[in-house]
Formats: C-alpha cells, sequence, structure tokens
C-alpha cells in the first residue's frame, strides 16, 4: 500500500492547518466575483425564457388582439418574479413579425387585462381562480409554473421533471382565450383536462 | 411551503406517507443539495434561438432560489450526490448526511442511527423503499445487509432527522430515511454497470425499462455483488465475505389522468460470513469461536394507486414483505408483513389543508432457536391498527405556517399510543426562515423485548467473587411487562439564503427521554436441559433509563464559482442518558459512549469541461469512548468521465488517510468486528 498515507492525526492536523488556511483566503478572494458570476445561474428560467418566447411564436391571437401589426407583444410577470431581469434580458431585441415584448411587473389586485402573455408565479398559488376568472374572455395567454396549475385553469403551464422542463396545455382554457395554440406546439404538450370543480 | 404542496398533490404520483414526505422534498431539493447544475456548459446564451424540442433535452439547474419551507431537519440526497461520491451501498451514501451516524461492523453488517443510540440493533430509526417500512418486527431495526436497490435508479433518499411519528407511527424516533426510486417513466432504456475494487468487490447490475401501452412504462432488473472478506484487527483476513443476488420490476401507469397506479416487486439472496463467538457449557473455555456462514432471503411486493380530485387526493397502498433470516448455528426466522395504508388529502380553503389516514400491518412471526439465542412463542401473529390526523394552516398572509397533527396506534404489547407534533415555520424575509417544533414519539416493543433469552458469556465454575460451583450464564431476558420507550423532542431551525451563492442550514433539537430500556437482574435460574446443569443469570428488559441528548447540526452550501461547489456538514451530539434510580442494571451506560460527540463532513465538487467531475470528500468522526474506537478521518475521492453520452466511466479512493481503521463493535450478538481498508475502485456505466 501507500505509506504516505500513514499519518496519524496530529500530522494530519499540521498538514491540514494550513491548506484550510490557504482555502479559506482563496473562498475569501474568489467571493467577491463569484456572486457577480453567479447571478446568473438561473439556467431553469434562461429556459423557460425560451419557452415563454416560443409560445409566443406559436399561439394565434384572434385579430382585434393587438391594435396595430407592430404594436408590442406585452408580457405581464404577476407575483414574485423568478426571472429576475433575465427574461427582459432576453428579449430586449428580439422581435415576432414586427411586434417588439414589452414585459411588465405585475402585482395582485393590478389590472391584468393590458396582457397578451400573463405569468403567474407561484406565489399566486391562492388566487389563482381569482386571477383566471378576471380574465375570462380576454385574449391572455396565461403561463404558470406551479403543478395543478393548468388543471385550475391556466392555458399553459411549465413543470420540471427530471432536471427538464415540460409543459402541460389546457386546451378548453384555451379555447375559452380565443387563442389559436399551433399542432407544433400540442404535440409537445401534456394535455390537461379542466378539473371539473373548477370549470364553473 | 404555503403554496407549493398545496398544489402539488393532485400530481404527486405517489402515496401514503411518501407523499408528505415529497412535499417536504419539493421545497427541499430546491435548497439542499438540488439535482443540481451538471452541465451549465450546454445551457444556451440566447434561448430563443433554441426550438421548444430543444429546449425540453436541456437539464435545468434547480437555482436554490428560496429558502426550503419545511418545519424539519431535511437533508436529501440526490441521485448526482450518489453518484459522485462513489457510494457502492445505501449506508455509504448516509455517510454524506448531517445528524446520522454511519459505522460500519464488518463487509455485511452496518450500525446506523440518527441523533445518538447507535448500534446494529439501533431502534430508533425508520428506514422506507418506496413507502414500504424495512424495520424488522424482530428488534424495531433493519437488516441493513438486505435493503438494497440499483442505485443508478435512486431518484433521491430524504432524510428526516427527529420524530416522524405524527405521519410514520412508531419507530419513526430519531429519524426517518425514505429512499425513493425513480418512476419507470424515468429509466426507460438499458442499463449496464459493473465495477471492481481493491477490496476485491465486484458489483454488476442490468436494467432496462421500456413503454407497454399508451400510458404505462416499466422496468426490471438485476443485480449482483461480491464483497470479499476484511481483515480484522490483528491484520489476518476475516470471515465476513458477502454476496447476493437480486432482481426486482416497477410498473407505472397513468390510467387516467386523475389516477395512477404503481406496482413493484424485488426478490433476493444472499450469503454472508461472520467470525461468531457463543457461550459454550464446554470447559475449559466455556465459549466457542468460529466461521459461520448463514443466508438471508425474502422479496415484497407492493401496489399503490393515487387517485386526484379537484382539492383532494387519496392513495391507497398495500404491500407484502417476506424476510428469511438463516444462521444456522444461532437464530433462524422468517416473518412476513402485510400492510395496507390509505390516506387523504383535502384543501380547507385556501390556507388550509387537512390529511388524514388509515393504516393496518400484520406481522407473522416463525422462528427457530439455539442455546444462544432463543425466542419465545416460536410463532407470532401480530395486527397494528393506525390512523392520524393532520392539519396545515397558513397565518398573517402566509408568513407564518402551522402544522398540528398526531398518530393513533394500537399494538398488541402496549395498547394504545398517541404521538402528536407541533410544528411552526416562519418566513422571515424572501431568503430567512425559522421553525420550531415540539412532538412525542414513542418506540414500541419488538418481539425480542418480550420474550427473548439471550445467552450472552458463560462465567465459569469457580470464577470470583461468586465462586459458584456451577458454570454462571448470563443472559439478556425479553420481558411481556416492557413497555414502550418515549421521547419528547424539541427542535429549532433557521435556513438561510445568504448570497445567491451561500447557503446555510442550522438546526439544534434537544431530546428528552423516558422508560428507554434497561437490563435489570433478575433471581437466577437454575437449568439443565442441556446437559449439564448450570444457573442462569437473567438480566430482565425493563423501563429504567432516561435522559436527555442534544445537539446541533449546520449545513452550508457555498457555490464558489459556477462550476465549483463546496458544501460541509457538522453534526455535535451529547448524550446524557442515565439509569434512574431504582435501576440495579450494573451493565456500563453504552448508549451516551457508542455515538460519535463530533463529526464533520467537507466535499469539493468540479463540474470540468467534457463532462469530468472531480470530487474530493473529508469525513471525520470522533472516537467512541465505550467501544475503545479511536476518532479517524476518512478522506475520498471519486472522478465522473462520460467521453460520450451513452457511457459513463468512474474512478475513485476510499479512506485515503488510513491503509485500515475500526469503525464499530457490535453489541448482543458477538460476531468479530473487521476493520475497513484504503481501497481503489473503478466502474462504467452504459446506456442504450
Amino acid at each position: 500500500m501507500l505509506p504516505i498515507f500513514q499519518l496519524r492525526d496530529k500530522t494530519l492536523m499540521r498538514l491540514l492547518r494550513p491548506i484550510i488556511a490557504i482555502g479559506i483566503c482563496l473562498s475569501l478572494a474568489f467571493g467577491a466575483s463569484a456572486q457577480t458570476l453567479d447571478s446568473f445561474d438561473s439556467s431553469e428560467y434562461l429556459i423557460k425564457a425560451g419557452f415563454i418566447y416560443n409560445f409566443a411564436k406559436l399561439v394565434g391571437w384572434p385579430q382585434g388582439a393587438f391594435a396595430q401589426t407592430d404594436s408590442p407583444i406585452v408580457i405581464g410577470i404577476l407575483g414574485t418574479d423568478p426571472f429576475g431581469g433575465i427574461i427582459d434580458h432576453i428579449l430586449a431585441d428580439k422581435q415576432i413579425d414586427a411586434r417588439h415584448f414589452v414585459i411588465k411587473r405585475l402585482k395582485w389586485g393590478m389590472d391584468l387585462k393590458g396582457c397578451d402573455i400573463l405569468f403567474i408565479g407561484s406565489s399566486e398559488a391562492v388566487h389563482l381562480e381569482e386571477v383566471i376568472h378576471s380574465l375570462k374572455g380576454l385574449p391572455v395567454l396565461t403561463i404558470g409554473e406551479t403543478p395543478g396549475f393548468a388543471r385550475r385553469g391556466c392555458i399553459i403551464n411549465l413543470v420540471v421533471e427530471d432536471n427538464k422542463v415540460r409543459f402541460e396545455v389546457n386546451l378548453d382554457a384555451a379555447k375559452q382565450a380565443d387563442l389559436n395554440i399551433s399542432s407544433r406546439l400540442l404535440a409537445l404538450a401534456r394535455i390537461i383536462p379542466q378539473s371539473a370543480a373548477d370549470a364553473r | 411551503m404555503s403554496s407549493i404542496p398545496k398544489n402539488n398533490i393532485s400530481l404527486m404520483a405517489s402515496a401514503g406517507r411518501i407523499l408528505l414526505l415529497g412535499m417536504l422534498s419539493v421545497s427541499q431539493v430546491a435548497n439542499v443539495s438540488a439535482s443540481g447544475p451538471r452541465s451549465p456548459q450546454n445551457v444556451p446564451d440566447d434561448p430563443t434561438k433554441l426550438s421548444l424540442e430543444d429546449l425540453m433535452n436541456i437539464s435545468v439547474a434547480k437555482r436554490p432560489q428560496k429558502v426550503a419551507d419545511s418545519a424539519a431537519a431535511v437533508f436529501v440526497i440526490t441521485q448526482e450526490d450518489i453518484r459522485r461520491s462513489g457510494a457502492a451501498s445505501i449506508p455509504e451514501a448516509l455517510r454524506m448526511v448531517p445528524g446520522l451516524q454511519v459505522a460500519r461492523i464488518d463487509e455485511n453488517k452496518w450500525a446506523i442511527g440518527s441523533r445518538g443510540f447507535n448500534g446494529r440493533f439501533d431502534n430508533k430509526l425508520l428506514v422506507l423503499i418506496d413507502g414500504r417500512s424495512v424495520y424488522t418486527p424482530l428488534f424495531s431495526g433493519v437488516y441493513w445487509n438486505v435493503q438494497d436497490v440499483v442505485l443508478e435508479d435512486v431518484e433521491r433518499i430524504e432524510v428526516i432527522r427527529g420524530p416522524g411519528a405524527t405521519l410514520w407511527g412508531a419507530n419513526a424516533v430519531d429519524g426517518v430515511i425514505n429512499i425513493i426510486t425513480k418512476s419507470a417513466k424515468n429509466t426507460q432504456g438499458g442499463l449496464v454497470t459493473a465495477e471492481a475494487g481493491s477490496e476485491e468487490r465486484t458489483a454488476e447490475s442490468v436494467r432496462y425499462g421500456a413503454k407497454a401501452g399508451d400510458k404505462t412504462y416499466y422496468r426490471v432488473y438485476g443485480k449482483y455483488y461480491d464483497w470479499h472478506p476484511s481483515i480484522d484487527t490483528t491484520g489476518a483476513t476475516a470471515s465476513d465475505g458477502w454476496h447476493a443476488l437480486r432482481s426486482g420490476f416497477r410498473v407505472d401507469s397513468n390510467i387516467t389522468t386523475a389516477n395512477s397506479l404503481t406496482i413493484q416487486g424485488d426478490i433476493y439472496h444472499d450469503n454472508f460470513g461472520e467470525t461468531l463467538t457463543v457461550p459454550s457449557l464446554t470447559s475449559p473455555t466455556f465459549s466457542s469461536t468460529y466461521p459461520n456462514n448463514g443466508y438471508n432471503s425474502g422479496g415484497d411486493l407492493l401496489g399503490r394507486w393515487t387517485h386526484s380530485f379537484a382539492r383532494s387526493s387519496t392513495s391507497l397502498q398495500m404491500y407484502y414483505d417476506r424476510t428469511n433470516i438463516a444462521d444456522p448455528t444461532v437464530f433462524g426466522d422468517h416473518e412476513s408483513v402485510y400492510d395496507i395504508d390509505f390516506q387523504h388529502d383535502i384543501h380547507l380553503g385556501e390556507n388550509q389543508e387537512l390529511v388524514w389516514g388509515l393504516g393496518y400491518r400484520s406481522i407473522q412471526d416463525n422462528n427457530g432457536s439455539s442455546f444462544t439465542v432463543a425466542l419465545l412463542p416460536d410463532h407470532s401473529s401480530l395486527n397494528h391498527y393506525s390512523a392520524f390526523v393532520q392539519d396545515e394552516v397558513d397565518l398573517l398572509k402566509n408568513r407564518v405556517h402551522v402544522t398540528v397533527g398526531s398518530k393513533f396506534e394500537h399494538n398488541p404489547f402496549t395498547g394504545f399510543e398517541f404521538e402528536p407534533n407541533v410544528r411552526v415555520l416562519g418566513t422571515l424575509t424572501k431568503e430567512q426562515s425559522i421553525w420550531a417544533a415540539v412532538s412525542r414519539a414513542v418506540r414500541t416493543p419488538a418481539l425480542t423485548e418480550e420474550g427473548l433469552q439471550l445467552n450472552e458469556a458463560i462465567i465459569p465454575p469457580g470464577t470470583p467473587p461468586l465462586n459458584s460451583p456451577l458454570p454462571v450464564v448470563e443472559a439478556i431476558f425479553g420481558s411481556p411487562l416492557f413497555g414502550s420507550e418515549d421521547l419528547l423532542a424539541y427542535e429549532v431551525g433557521y435556513r438561510v439564503q445568504a448570497t445567491s451563492s451561500f447557503s446555510l442550514d442550522v438546526t439544534a433539537f434537544y431530546n428528552n427521554y423516558t422508560n428507554l430500556r434497561s437490563a435489570e437482574p433478575g433471581a437466577p435460574i437454575l437449568q439443565g436441559s442441556p446437559f449439564p446443569t448450570y444457573v442462569v443469570l437473567p438480566f430482565v428488559a425493563s423501563n429504567k433509563m432516561s435522559g436527555g441528548t442534544y445537539g446541533i447540526e449546520p449545513f452550508a452550501e457555498w457555490k464558489v464559482l459556477p462550476r465549483w461547489k463546496l458544501s460541509g456538514s457538522y453534526s455535535f451530539l451529547r448524550m446524557n442518558i442515565r439509569k434512574n434510580a431504582d435501576s440495579l442494571d450494573p451493565t456500563p451506560d453504552i448508549p451516551n459512549g457508542a455515538s460519535p460527540r463530533n463529526q464533520f463532513y467537507f466535499r469539493s465538487s468540479l463540474d470540468l469541461p467534457k463532462h469530468l467531475e472531480p470530487d474530493l470528500m473529508l469525513r471525520y468522526v470522533d472516537q467512541l469512548p465505550s467501544l475503545n474506537i479511536p476518532s479517524y478521518y476518512s478522506l475520498d475521492f471519486h472522478i465522473g468521465w462520460k467521453p460520450i453520452s451513452k457511457l459513463q466511466l468512474s474512478f475513485g479512493g476510499q479512506d485515503l488517510l488510513n491503509s485500515r481503521h475500526l469503525e464499530f463493535i457490535p453489541e448482543f450478538i458477538n460476531t468479530l468486528p473487521t476493520e475497513v481498508r484504503r481501497t481503489f475502485y473503478g466502474g462504467i456505466a452504459w446506456t442504450f
């Protein structure tokens, strides 16, 4: 065997002490830079922003939903914002058919009707039904990321399974909002029926 | 966890106790270690350039977005943690959990405890594999050598330190370990693994998963391993070799969106060796030591049906579990467990959730005795009934989350038991939370504590101070008067996500135990069978020990760089267990000195380009004064490399700092403890 590893505890501690000390110093030095590097470590929301962009491309809004051909697509983020600036950054210079994106942060109680896409954060789980109700009949694509949201009336719900993002679509809810969801999107979706109790 | 579990329940395709534990984990996974940022390099800079199909193929890092929200000391071992640690078995994986004591006795025996009372026959820890309780009614502990799964198919191992009795019932006293395997849907395709190491161990496993029809997935597996004998304290080869073969399957079906069904089963057989010392009536030594071989075999079959309604969900789980222990010279046992559990979760309004459940468990035991170990009666049938109810309420705009509940159960030894708890979680800021809990738990008697006679040692005739003309057999006796052990536990915890890269989780506890087991001397008995005549000096199981334990368990995780993570934990444990004033138990205070007072675990995980993953782990375990085991450091490394997507190679070394060391000395049954040696190993995993 390797005799080099035959160390008694005391010797070991003597060896370890400087290593630990150096480690701490290095760590502190790295600390500051690590923070800034890490603030963008939200790959989940980077990917989810990509999903939202793709949904915007693959969903058809009814005629009249946009005032002009170059009216922006307004994305509302309701409740606690999990994107933390990523979505603004990603969509800043993007456009779909001459439409730019406008991102708005919204709180419960504010008027949601100006949105074309409404991302409903997990923090709004308790008043999801009221949110859905307030948008009834309006062409707003509601997107959630909380288990059970699609069943409760949200049109698209993002779910993370085995570290990968999947999505559910509630077709009844899409129909009510008069949104046309492309077959390409549906082919990848998990179709969720509206739960009977919430359909009302 | 105000909003998460409420909406999660309908999707949680697991039942019974797992359902509730699942909730804990959903929030916890985000915090603790997360099914991590494995390969940040494949996350694009601009995701809008990717199609939905591409986006769906990218693994995302669950960012530690908010402080975990469970009012309990939870630690989650993820699949990534298992792979990167190089753990070859479940006990090895458990070594990374703060607050647990894990010690290897020999190649096929482990002592695993939570917050003290560690031992081969530790009886205060409940272990579940996919919702199936694997504790044995024989001694209320776990046969660690027959609990195994294909480690690559484990989704996560959730460890809750402290009482979990309200949900899991008696014996979830100091902790619950919940081993959860992946759904068959997530183990599609083939996997072949092979591993070999310098400790002359080899392990192979094969798994294949496929789809049957539209909504049904299944997998089957086989696993074989062979551990060659280790060495004893003199350096001589011991007799503790071990080889085992196991096989099993799992089927998951989403019959309709509201109904899901899981059926799974396993079958196994293993052969083990040990060096055993047993008392013998033959002079002059009055004991005999010999290499002993035995085998374990068994199997299980479990079915679980989950149904979700709009605002509630139900689950029904049934299983059968059979364990055969054949140790021809000491003890043989066959036990069959039939278990059925029902659970119902109801959302009462927006801020309240009620969970209740019913359970029934039937145990059939048949055993065969020897001069060393005898259990009376030689066959028994036990029925356990239980019910529980728990309510969770959000108060003060979801800033305070209160959980109140109790388990009520009836067992054949002590009748009714109730195990209430109250847990409060307060969210201080988005990044910080505190929690506190008070719980009562009981450890109900095991079969051996009711009807055992274990002949421990023989005092030869004429030995002072007894100077008995006949051999005196010191024997441990069970007693029908033995009652439950009680625990009242107080816990507090604090969690903070200090920066986006640093998180800290601290738990402190004080446990007050009463009616712990002691061994009270009884009146000597004259016995003449087998010949010759001898005196039995009985030590009878009684409830005359009590006392407190306290400890603190901080765990921190720091992402120094996006591809470099450091994590570490420290476990401090102090035990003050004493015999009551009226106890005459002359045996030394074993529980206090058999669990380490200080332990730490430190790990560095790097993600290098080309899927190269080097990990370094350093562990310190304090001395065990009552067992004369010195403290030790253990340094392990593991390097994982994925040269192509279907192939995973690994290479590692364990215990680099010591050529060999002893970790534990077993209690009750005198088997020879063997040493853990420095080991190097390599492995390969091929997916197709």
